[in-house]
C-alpha cells in the first residue's frame, strides 16, 4: 500500500477564525479573508506556506482574525479539500442536521 | 427557588459592564488575543471549532419559566434559534458572535443569570438531583446546599486560580440521580445512628482522561460544617495538587497518589483550625436559603392514581407508554415529576429549539407552578406535576415533539457535542448517537430491552461520560479516521463502577451494528425481563458480549 505523503509536503491554506463572529475563514489570493475555502490562496507546501502565515499573523495583530494555522489540503479538488477530517467540518459546518425537532 | 439579593444582582451585572469593556477593548485591539482569552473564558466564551460558544450556568440545574422563555429569547436573538443542554446542567450556545456577547450577557442577567465560572480552574456550577424537592425517596432537598455552595464558591478569592477545574455534585437522596461518585467532590445526604442529617463526603472521583470513583474521606459531616470541611478539601488541594502536568492536576490524580488515608489526615488536620470559624453555618442562615426552597402551594390531594390519569392510562396506548417511561413517584400525595425527552430519536440530544424552550415555560407556568430542571442526562424536567393534569401535559409536549416516551431507554443517550462542534473533539458524538437512537425507535422493543444507559464521548475528555455508561462509546482518532471504543458495565449511581473496555476500537458503522448485538446478547442471555442489561452483565461478565460483537465484526 503506497504510503500517504506528509502533511508538509502537501499544499496548504491558511485558516483562522474572524475575532467578530468566531466564523472560520480562509487568507485568499488578495490577502483577505474569506468564509469560503474555494478562496483560499493554495501553496505548494508548508514551506511556502511560511510567508503566508506570517502575513495572516500580522492580521491577527491588527484584529481582523485569530490564531492562524497552515492546514494541508487536496488542491485537485474543487473547491480544495482540507485532507484532515476536522479541517474538513470546519470548512463545510456541522455533519448533522441542526433542528433539534427532526 | 433562590431569587438573587441586591448584592448577587450588583455582582452580575457590574461582570457584564466588565466584561462589555474588555470585549470593546479587544475590539479596538487595546488587548492582544493573548490577554483577552483568559477574561472571556473567565465569562464562558469559548471559541469553539465554527464560532464563538457560550456556556451558561444553570445553577444546580434549576430554571424557572421566566429564565427558560428569556433563554428561548436569547437563542433567536443572538443564536440560531437552538441551544444544547449538557451534563453538567448547563445550556451551550454554539454560534455566538464576539461583539454580541456582552448584549447577550447582559440579557441573561436581566434574568437572574450568568457564565461565570463556566470555564476555568474554579469550582463551577453545582449539580444535582434533577427530581430534587420533589423526588419521594428525598432525606433533605439538596438545592438548600448547592445554593450554599453557590454562593461560598462564587469569586472564591483562594480558589479562582486552582490547579486545575473542580466540579461537586450533591444528592439528597439514598437512589443517586447526580452521579456523586465521579466528582471531584460528591456530597451523599444519609441520616446518622442518631436520626441527625448529614453528608458522607466522596473525594476524588472524576472521568476523563484518567477515570477513578470517588472515595469516601468522611462518613458524616454534621450540616453546619459542610463550608469548612469543603474549604479544608480545597486548601489540600490547592496546595498539594500538581500544576506541573495538566493531565495529572485534577484531585483524582491526588488523592490517587497519596491515598485516601493522607488525604483525610491533611483535610482534617487543616479542618481542625478552621472548623469553628467564620465558615460555621448558622441555622438561621441556613434557614434563610432553605425558605427560597420552601415547597409551592401544592393542593391536598389523595393518595394513589388520580382517576383522570388512570382512564387516560387505560385508554390511551400512547400515553401510557409515555407515562410508564417519563413520570416518576413524587412525595406530594396527587403529584408526578415528568422528565421531558430531548431525544427524539434522530434528533441531536440534549439540543432544544427556542420555540421548544419557550413552550417547556408556558408549560411550566401552567402546570407546574413555573418551574423546570435540566437533567445531567440533557433532558428537561417539570417537577410538580398534577396527575389529573398530566394527559393534558402529554399532549401539550407532544405538540413540540418533546413526548419521546423515551426516559432511560436505549435512546435516550448522553451525547457530548463532539467534532461537529468541539475544538478538542477527535470523533462525532452526535451523528452516532442519532444512529443508535434510530435502531431502537420501535417502542415495543426499546421496552421490553428497558433500562439502559448509553453514553458518548468525542475525546478523552469524557464530557459524554462514557466510563459511566452501561454501554461507553469513546470516540479516538485513529491515522485520520473515527474509530470508537466500546465499554460495557459502567454506572454513574449509588452503586457507581467504571466500564470495562470490549475490545480494538470500531469505526462507526461498526460501532453503530455493534451496540445492536450487544442489545440483542443481553436479551439472549437475561434471566428475565426484569434483569436490566446492568444486571446481566455483571452476572455473565464480558466475554460473551466481546464473543459475539468481534466475531460478527
Amino acid at each position: 500500500m503506497a504510503k500517504a505523503p506528509k502533511l508538509d509536503s502537501q499544499p496548504q491554506v491558511v485558516t483562522a477564525n474572524d475575532l467578530k463572529s468566531g466564523d472560520v475563514v480562509y487568507l485568499t489570493r488578495a490577502a483577505g479573508w474569506s468564509r469560503h475555502i474555494a478562496e483560499a490562496s493554495v501553496v505548494p507546501n508548508a514551506e511556502a506556506g511560511a510567508a503566508l502565515l506570517a502575513e495572516a499573523a500580522a492580521q491577527a495583530k491588527m484584529n481582523v482574525i485569530v490564531a492562524p494555522y497552515l492546514i494541508p489540503v487536496d488542491d485537485s479538488m474543487t473547491p480544495p479539500l482540507p485532507v484532515q477530517f476536522r479541517e474538513r467540518i470546519r470548512a463545510a459546518g456541522p455533519t448533522i442536521e441542526n433542528t433539534p425537532a427532526a | 427557588m433562590y431569587q438573587y439579593d441586591d448584592i448577587d444582582q450588583t455582582l452580575v451585572d457590574e461582570r457584564v459592564a466588565q466584561f462589555r469593556g474588555q470585549v470593546a477593548r479587544r475590539l479596538s485591539g487595546a488587548l492582544s488575543e493573548d490577554e483577552f482569552k483568559p477574561l472571556r473564558l473567565q465569562n464562558g466564551l469559548y471559541l469553539q471549532l465554527h464560532a464563538y460558544m457560550l456556556r451558561i450556568a444553570i445553577p444546580y440545574g434549576v430554571l424557572s419559566s421566566r429564565q427558560l422563555r428569556a433563554l428561548s429569547q436569547i437563542a433567536c436573538r443572538y443564536d440560531r434559534g437552538w441551544g444544547h443542554f449538557t451534563t453538567r446542567q448547563n445550556l451551550q450556545f454554539n454560534w455566538i458572535k464576539l461583539e454580541e456577547s456582552a448584549d447577550a450577557l447582559a440579557d441573561l442577567a436581566k434574568v437572574q443569570m450568568h457564565a461565570i465560572q463556566t470555564s476555568g480552574n474554579t469550582i463551577r456550577n453545582t449539580t444535582t438531583d434533577q427530581f430534587a424537592g420533589a423526588a419521594h425517596d428525598e432525606i433533605e432537598d439538596p438545592r438548600v446546599w448547592c445554593e450554599i455552595i453557590r454562593q461560598w464558591s462564587t469569586f472564591h478569592p483562594e480558589f479562582s486560580f486552582l490547579p486545575r477545574k473542580f466540579k461537586i455534585a450533591v444528592t439528597g437522596s439514598p437512589n443517586d440521580r447526580a452521579a456523586v461518585r465521579v466528582h471531584d467532590i460528591g456530597l451523599r445526604m444519609h441520616r446518622n445512628a442518631a436520626g441527625e442529617t448529614g453528608f458522607e463526603v466522596i473525594v476524588g472521583g472524576g472521568l476523563g482522561r484518567t477515570p477513578f470513583i470517588g472515595k469516601t474521606i468522611r462518613d458524616f459531616l454534621p450540616k453546619q460544617h459542610l463550608l469548612s470541611y469543603l474549604e479544608a478539601i480545597l486548601r489540600v488541594y490547592n496546595q498539594f495538587g500538581r500544576r506541573d502536568n495538566l493531565y495529572k492536576a485534577r484531585i483524582k490524580i491526588l488523592v490517587h497518589e497519596i491515598g485516601i488515608e493522607a488525604m483525610r489526615e491533611k483535610v482534617e488536620a487543616e479542618w481542625l483550625a478552621s472548623r469553628d470559624g467564620a465558615l460555621r453555618l448558622p441555622r438561621e442562615a441556613i434557614d434563610q436559603i432553605a425558605a427560597h426552597f420552601a415547597p409551592p402551594p401544592f393542593e391536598a390531594l389523595p393518595a394513589g392514581i388520580a382517576p383522570a390519569y388512570a382512564e387516560a392510562f387505560r385508554r390511551d396506548f400512547e400515553f401510557g407508554l409515555w407515562a410508564r417511561r417519563n413520570t416518576a413517584k413524587h412525595k406530594q400525595p396527587g403529584y408526578s415529576i415528568v422528565t421531558v425527552s430531548l431525544k427524539k430519536e434522530g434528533a441531536p440530544p440534549g439540543d432544544a429549539s427556542a420555540e421548544q424552550m419557550a413552550a417547556v415555560a408556558d408549560i411550566a407556568d401552567r402546570y407546574s407552578f413555573g418551574e423546570i430542571r435540566v437533567t445531567h442526562e440533557q433532558n428537561l424536567v417539570l417537577p410538580h406535576i398534577r396527575q389529573a393534569d398530566l394527559p393534558a401535559v402529554h399532549k401539550a409536549l407532544k405538540a413540540y415533539d418533546l413526548a419521546t416516551p423515551n426516559a432511560g431507554l436505549a435512546s435516550d443517550i448522553i451525547a457530548c457535542p463532539g467534532l461537529d462542534y468541539c475544538a478538542l473533539a477527535n470523533a462525532r458524538s452526535i451523528p452516532i448517537a442519532q444512529q443508535i437512537a434510530l435502531r431502537f425507535r420501535n417502542w415495543e422493543r426499546a421496552h421490553d430491552i428497558g433500562e439502559l444507559k448509553i453514553k458518548i464521548s468525542g475525546c478523552i475528555n469524557a464530557c459524554g461520560h462514557h466510563h459511566v455508561g452501561h454501554i461507553g462509546i469513546l470516540g479516538v482518532d485513529k491515522a485520520g479516521e473515527e474509530f470508537y471504543q466500546l465499554t460495557l458495565g459502567g454506572s454513574a449511581d449509588e452503586n457507581a463502577t467504571l466500564g470495562d473496555i470490549l475490545g480494538p476500537a470500531l469505526n462507526a458503522d461498526q460501532a453503530v451494528d455493534a451496540i445492536d448485538t450487544l442489545v440483542e446478547t443481553y436479551l439472549r442471555l437475561r434471566s428475565s425481563s426484569e434483569e436490566r442489561f446492568l444486571d446481566t452483565y455483571r452476572r455473565v461478565g464480558l466475554a460473551p458480549f466481546k464473543e459475539a460483537v468481534y466475531a460478527a465484526a
